[in-house]
């Protein structure tokens, strides 16, 4: 049975816990700074130093934020010559709270034949892909890559505005018009 | 004028080292990060906390801690006559008050590059409004899980009629006597904030406040009900154990 605590509450000493998440230290006691239940988390073996952790476990998910080699879902904002824009909505299965800056940029559109990739023919503003995040990059955006089969669009909507069927790993067909498009297709299994 | 009658009662039926009734709830505001409504007698507050989030003006980054805004503005309707416009001064100083009392006790290295905002907003005053502030902006941050020191909690007192008195109104208040607002950290027995109005010797100063402190760690048991209260309430409808 867990103890549930307060900001302020006093956890135990410095010296014989560490302190974790959603707690901190002042002068040699260990204090709580979220309201949860508290728990003593034992040691990894091969730490140096062998002193328990002491964690708070808050009621509030905070930001869930892109990590390098997760997979992110994210719409498409804006296509120019060398690379996509793109805004993060979903880390693996889950929302994230506010939309994060990706890019895409053409090398790392495919596997294959990197250079003689063309922006318009794999992606187009509003289209959903899944990518992989490559990097946290620079302070404007994340690096994304869709260079795998099962990483690419997922959904687009076709110029007649029915959502398109994919019919092979470069083309999308519309139902209501025939139509087919050219885009970086996902294989989804 | 009689603020306090020779049995002992002031003007609203309490007595010197009363407290006038306490409400609090969490998540008022559902859009907000963190939310409470809190309420001293007449006087009701409500703050909504945002954040942390991503900093809006890069100018005013801090890169090594969090960036702590607050903002305290009085409803038109909240007191009898007409408020007037949102940037008058009494606004802007205990906006900053504020501003530095919750930022003394939130763990802004943990957060750097980013900002926090605390909205405070009167709905009704009938003194103690800055106190009710700090309580709410309290209970809003720990409703929104931004890591903090300890609960900060406030309190006035004043002296009338030779007597202190503890969590004025506004009639006790606009009597002319002292007013000392007290800040604190309670499990850390610190000051955070303490100011005062018109002048008092010494001694009763140091009475005065005493008898304040005391109503901040009454204040704090009450919040710190109500934390876990509302944590367990969604523990229970989450369906956990």
């Amino acid at each position: 049975m867990t103890k549930l605590v307060t900001p302020g509450d006093k956890l135990g000493s410095a010296t014989q816990f560490k302190a974790g998440k959603g707690a901190y230290v002042n002068d040699t006691t260990i204090y709580a700074s979220l309201t949860g239940y508290f728990q003593i988390v034992s040691p990894l073996p091969e730490s140096l130093d062998q002193r328990a952790i002491v964690e708070v476990t808050g009621h509030k998910a905070h930001g869930l934020i892109p990590e390098p080699g997760s997979v992110v879902t994210a719409r498409v904002t804006k296509v120019i010559a060398r690379m996509a824009s793109v805004n993060i909505l979903c880390v693996g299965p889950k929302a994230v709270r506010e939309k994060f800056a990706g890019i895409i940029r053409q090398q790392d559109v495919r596997a294959t034949e990197i250079d003689k990739v063309d922006m318009h023919q794999s992606f187009r503003p509003g289209d959903i892909v899944r990518a992989m995040v490559l990097s946290i990059g620079d302070a404007r955006a994340y690096y994304l890559s869709t260079a795998k089969n099962e990483l690419g669009v997922v959904s687009a909507e076709s110029a007649a505005g029915e959502t398109m069927v994919p019919i092979s790993w470069t083309e999308m067909q519309c139902p209501l018009s025939g139509q087919t498009e050219q885009r970086k297709v996902a294989k989804v299994v | 004028m009689e603020y306090v009658n020779p049995e002992g009662l002031r003007l609203d039926g309490r007595r010197f080292s009363e407290m006038r009734q306490i409400v609090a709830e969490i998540g008022v505001v559902s859009k907000a990060d963190g939310s409470a409504l809190f309420e001293m007698g007449n006087t009701k507050v409500i703050a909504a906390v945002y954040g942390p989030r991503e900093i809006q003006n890069k100018s005013q980054q801090k890169i090594d801690r969090a960036l702590v805004l607050c903002e305290y503005s009085m409803a038109h309707f909240s007191t009898g006559d007409r408020r007037r416009q949102k940037n008058d001064r009494r606004s802007t100083e205990l906006s900053l008050v504020i501003r530095q009392t919750m930022e003394a006790c939130i763990l802004t290295e943990l957060m750097p590059h980013s900002q926090i905002d605390i909205f405070l907003q009167v709905l009704q005053a009938d003194g103690g409004t800055r106190s009710a502030c700090i309580n709410a902006a309290t209970l809003a941050l720990a409703d929104a899980g931004i890591p903090m020191r300890d609960l900060a909690v406030s309190c006035s007192a004043g002296y009338l009629n030779s007597t202190p008195l503890l969590d004025l109104n506004y009639v006790e208040d606009s009597a002319g006597g002292a007013d000392v607002t007290v800040g604190i950290l309670p499990k850390l027995d610190k000051v955070t904030l303490l100011q005062m109005d018109a002048k008092l010797p010494m001694e009763t100063f140091e009475t005065v406040f005493a008898l304040a402190s005391e109503g901040c760690k009454a204040i704090a048991e009450r919040i710190r009900e109500v934390l876990l209260e509302n944590t367990k309430q969604l523990e229970y409808r989450r369906g956990a154990a």
